[in-house]
């Protein structure tokens, strides 16, 4: 009833192509991206803040990942070092003068260069041996960004960021802020969207599947991995300096350690590999499931009058967050994305009833 | 160059990187019979020191029985994470498992600290302080126990390997198929493999633990053992041995010799730099064998 | 019940929900005092005992009546040193109205600094956070409320002049763990060597410090006069063990105001007796307000943790901090008697506070408009083997050194945060 097929004609390749064919889903699209819009003043301060905000920001993370990791089918511990060095690098560039614009695309561009070098001595070998490699990778951005005053900042080690402006506003106040984080996702997303019906998404995707019959048949894989890892190094670190500059508003190098790593790696496999929603979910599950948990276990601990030490109390959440992750792996591998696919085929047809499996 | 410092340093440097090998012993003994890296070998590490602590200090238990109860414990842990988490990942991509592994650690570092006591532990091992003098070079006790315990740990795996169980488990490794075919228990073995690898991170973390304090930051012996267990080769145990020390090796010199150069801290670079110029140069580790794909 | 796709999904959608509701009944007389801190990551070795210090003096106060009828409220909370989940708790925290926030935690001091400074709203950084926040002329709603990284190390290396009588020549060693804290000291410790005439040598360890074999017989072959260990948690313990196995003495050695009671068990209790440490206010259970809370609040069982913590290091210091807050609302009420409560209010009351001892728990601490820190001064205790022995009265030292190096910071940060 609500999916209505009927009717829908495509008289060329270019209509069949569309990303989203069925008119429901287009409204859907139209919903959420009004709903967003409109965020700043329909949803309270709190929300936009706490919430949206850094939802909108490590989604884009968590796009940038998944194009590595779903798209090409490598594996990466060491995002949140990309992340870092995209961030250290604007952070340097809008102190010494440079505009915001140039500045992000700077962060990007020093992020997907070292992470292309890394990527090149890391692509000898696979999976598992890449994701040691990446871990590496990790801790040496950590220890070059600690050790090297002049990226670190020195003995304060935290790095404010000064009044900016993004094509011509300053960036202020959590209206701006909210907007300039929208406006980087959104191009993130249709970029991510769009990735795989592009020559180089397919490549990727040959890749990914087996990559030695994509040699035979003439795609240099190397070349590719390589360029995987560019264009998403390229993505961590434009995020990285969205985060510094709209959310966390100064850069230190406990920002950006391997549990940012782990984090995004969780948001990108719990959301579902290769689904551009499936990031959305991930990151707004991983990131929020803390949280939540916390107000959970304070709201019943006060209502029940159960005392529990405040060291269990405080590790709870830890704890539920980590077997979240078991379970979610356990029950459903391909994540949040695969929930709400079977969601939207249950609607689909409905009321009618699916065909039997 | 201060030679009594360089070969204080170097031989302190080895019987660290031989009990930082017992936690990269596990690793190589998962990844030997089912093909997976756990990342919570760190974790199951730290929890077998706070059930150290708990049988020693909670229930009164002495010494000598709180260790093998411990022990037993963690060996019981280590099949049972295996049959109920692990089993249900067989044909998942690796990323998963790896993800999974992740997710025990996570559960492990709070639930651990958060039902037994985040503050700092003591666990004595009756090991007296007093340093030993060697000519001029000076080596403490406690290193010198703790390591020797875990190369001889590491020793006896290298021959239990070569024993029949042994052989079982390397028939595992290789093919499981073939085992299956044979008659092999795959699956018994492949849980022994998880519990006795439990039962190495234990005696890690009872040994780092009782030098240390016991919490939470034993789940950091991880990076070390998997900078050991890439050098001397994911599968191969007396890999393990002679990456052990070599790492622990450069990590004292570094520390020694490079951080005044430097202005400190190159220890944790160490193991990272070691893991990529290994897989830059030799992926496969010293003694590891070449994966071969077949199309 | 077999955890299908369906129970599952189901039940964590209803979590959620549940959980996005923050139900706290509103009251009418609270100040509401925001502590979001770090339970589980970085901090676990202090915040348990000092938040249960704070706890157990605000219900002390609260039991005698509150002040001027207004209950304090202490909203505990976990932030794991997680920047994203502290700003959550400090944006929830203020839209409850807190006045007040103790984020115990630097990491997460610096990242609120410009929130605070924009909300108005008090952000007291004890013992951590920024140590140039003590100029309260940069920095007006950041209270440090407590001797900074560089006043503690003033004043350690006066009391070795106190006990040398003279410094030129020796050497002094700083063994402090490799992050922005470990290296906070090091400039005073340079300034001041520069004056006094000792050899200053640093080594760092990595952090978390829990392997520190190839650090300490590089201080042997040193050969220092007095060693000054920087760390904390499983550095500070695994510092002590290494040192006992390197044969340095233990009366040469000193820590900044991060070690405690159990530190000493862990390494074992008469093994480190002589260590000296920075004490900001009276161990122990002897001070006044320690016994009073004995009896009216762990007494009565409404203690906010075990009995056995009670006049620890680290729950004194939360006692501490405690105090000098609820001082602050003091202060604020006799000056502005009818409110109206906001962080303004209270930061009023907080730079007025004079001469505050908290009945013999701190050395009298005033503070002013410009001067957050409330005096700087402390004192040396001694390990015993049971207690930490206090070995001099408070006092101040090198505070000049301290405030040019206060300044400079918080000029810099002048020129380029705001």
């Amino acid at each position: 009833m609500f999916y209505r097929r009927a009717g829908i004609r495509h008289t060329d390749y270019r209509h069949e192509r569309q990303l989203w064919p069925l008119p429901f889903d287009r409204l859907l699209v139209a919903v959420v991206v009004a709903l967003l819009l409109a965020a700043p003043f329909v949803v309270d301060r709190l929300y936009l803040v706490a919430y949206l905000l850094p939802w909108l920001i490590w989604s884009s993370a968590a796009l940038g990942l998944n194009l590595l990791m779903g798209g090409a089918g490598q594996i990466h511990l060491g995002y949140g070092a990309v992340m870092a060095i995209g961030a250290y690098t604007s952070v340097h560039l809008v102190r010494i003068g440079a505009p915001l614009e140039l500045a992000m695309l700077a962060g990007g561009l020093a992020s997907a260069l070292i992470g292309s070098v890394f990527g090149a001595a890391a692509l000898r070998v696979k999976s598992l041996y890449l994701a040691m490699a990446t871990i590496a990778m990790q801790y040496i951005v950590d220890f070059a960004i600690t050790h090297i005053p002049g990226v670190s900042g020195g003995g304060q080690a935290s790095i404010e960021v000064p009044p900016v402006r993004f094509l011509g506003l300053p960036i202020e106040g959590d209206l701006r802020t909210y907007y300039m984080a929208l406006a980087v996702c959104a191009v993130i997303t249709l970029f991510m969207l769009n990735v795989g019906r592009t020559a180089f998404g397919r490549a990727l995707a040959a890749v990914r599947e087996r990559d030695y019959a994509a040699e035979i048949i003439g795609i240099d894989t190397f070349k590719y991995k390589l360029l995987a890892f560019w264009t998403s190094s390229f993505i961590g670190g434009v995020v990285g300096s969205v985060l510094v500059v709209c959310y966390l508003r100064s850069v230190s190098p406990d920002q950006f350690h391997l549990d940012l790593s782990i984090q995004i790696l969780a948001m990108v496999i719990v959301g579902g590999l290769g689904s551009v929603l499936g990031s959305f979910f991930g990151a707004g599950l991983v990131l929020f499931a803390p949280i939540v948990f916390n107000n959970l276990i304070g709201f019943a601990a006060d209502r029940s009058g159960i005392a529990i030490s405040t060291d269990l109390r405080a590790h709870l959440p830890l704890m539920l967050y980590g077997a979240l992750i078991i379970v979610f792996l356990v029950v459903e591998p391909l994540g949040l994305a695969k929930i709400y696919d079977n969601v939207r085929n249950y609607f689909l047809v409905w009321p009618f009833r699916t065909a039997r499996r | 160059m201060d030679l009594g410092l360089f070969i204080e340093l170097a031989m302190t440097g080895a019987l660290v990187g031989a009990m930082y090998g017992l936690v990269a012993l596990g690793i190589v003994l998962i990844y030997k019979t089912s093909g997976t890296a756990n990342f919570a070998q760190g974790a199951i590490a730290m929890m077998g020191g706070y059930l150290a602590w708990l049988f020693a200090a909670g229930l009164g238990l002495p010494m000598w029985l709180a260790i093998p109860a411990a022990v037993a414990a963690m060996f019981c842990f280590g099949i049972l994470v295996e049959r109920t988490v692990l089993r249900r990942m067989i044909g998942q991509p690796v990323i998963m498992v790896v993800m999974l592994t992740f997710g025990i650690e996570l559960l492990l570092r709070g639930a651990v600290p958060g039902l037994l006591g985040s503050a700092v532990k003591r666990l004595s091992l009756g090991i007296p302080e007093a340093p030993v003098f060697v000519g001029e070079v000076l080596s403490n006790r406690a290193y010198l126990i703790g390591g020797g315990i875990s190369a001889a740990l590491i020793v006896a795996a290298i021959v239990l390997f070569n024993s029949r169980a042994g052989i079982i488990m390397r028939a595992v490794s290789d093919d499981q198929g073939a085992s299956w075919s044979v008659g092999i228990r795959v699956e018994r073995a492949i849980a022994i493999a998880w519990g006795l690898s439990a039962v190495a991170a234990t005696f890690a973390g009872i040994l780092w633990g009782s030098m240390q304090g016991i919490d939470w930051s034993l789940s950091l012996l991880l990076m070390k053992a998997l900078a050991i267990a890439i050098l001397g080769g994911l599968d191969s145990i007396p890999g393990v041995l002679l990456a052990a020390v070599i790492v622990g090796v450069c990590e004292s010199l570094a520390t020694g010799f490079l951080d005044p150069i430097v202005g400190g801290g190159t220890r944790d670079i160490v193991a990272s730099v070691i893991i990529v110029v290994t897989l830059m140069v030799r992926p496969y580790g010293l003694f590891g064998h070449e994966q071969i794909e077949r199309v | 019940m077999r955890l299908t796709r369906r129970t599952f999904v189901a039940s964590t959608a209803a979590t959620a929900l549940i959980g996005m509701r923050s139900a706290i009944a509103a009251d009418e007389k609270i100040i509401r005092f925001g502590m979001p801190q770090d339970f589980t990551k970085i901090y676990t070795f202090v915040t348990a005992e000092y938040s249960q210090g704070q706890r157990d003096y605000i219900s002390l106060v609260n039991g005698r009546g509150g002040v001027n009828g207004y209950k304090i409220v202490a909203d505990v909370s976990d932030h794991a040193n997680d920047i994203p989940r502290a700003i959550e708790a400090y944006e929830r925290l203020k839209r409850e109205g807190m006045v007040l926030v103790d984020p115990l935690s630097t990491p997460v001091a610096r990242a609120l600094v410009s929130r605070a400074l924009e909300d108005k709203i008090n952000m007291v950084t004890a013992f951590s956070g920024r140590s140039d926040a003590a100029d309260g002329s940069v920095f007006p709603y950041v209270m440090p409320l407590s001797p900074n990284y560089w006043t503690q190390a003033g004043l350690i290396i006066d009391f070795f002049r106190q006990q040398d009588k003279d410094l030129k020549g020796k050497k002094i060693v700083l063994v402090h763990i490799d992050t922005p804290f470990g290296k906070e000291p090091i400039p005073i410790f340079q300034a001041l060597g520069q004056k006094l005439g000792y050899e200053f040598e640093t080594f760092p360890y990595t952090p978390p410090g829990n392997d520190q074999a190839a650090i300490w017989p590089q201080v042997r072959r040193a050969k220092p006069d007095w060693v000054v260990f920087w760390g904390a948690g499983v550095g500070q313990t695994t510092a002590l063990s290494e040192a006992i196995r390197n044969g340095i003495p233990m009366d040469r050695m000193s820590s900044s105001v991060w070690i405690s009671e159990s530190d000493m068990d862990v390494v074992g209790k008469d093994a480190v007796k002589g260590v000296l440490k920075f004490e900001a206010c009276a161990s122990g259970r002897s001070p006044k307000v320690i016994a009073d809370i004995l009896k009216d609040v762990a007494g009565k069982g409404q203690g906010a943790g075990p009995e056995a913590k009670i006049g620890t290091s680290y729950y004194n210091m939360g006692v501490m901090m405690g105090a000098i807050m609820v001082e602050g609302v003091r202060v604020a009420f006799n000056k502005a008697p009818n409110g109206p409560i906001t962080g303004p209010w209270l930061n009023d009351g907080l730079t007025s506070i004079t001469d505050f001892t908290a009945e013999g728990l701190l050395p009298a601490m005033t503070v002013t408009k410009e001067d957050h820190q409330g005096g700087g001064k402390g004192r040396i205790a001694r390990w015993d083997g049971t207690k930490f022995v206090p070995q001099t009265d408070w006092f101040s030292a090198n505070q000049d050194v301290v405030w040019a190096e206060i300044r400079k910071s918080a000029e810099a940060f002048k020129n380029t945060g705001k």
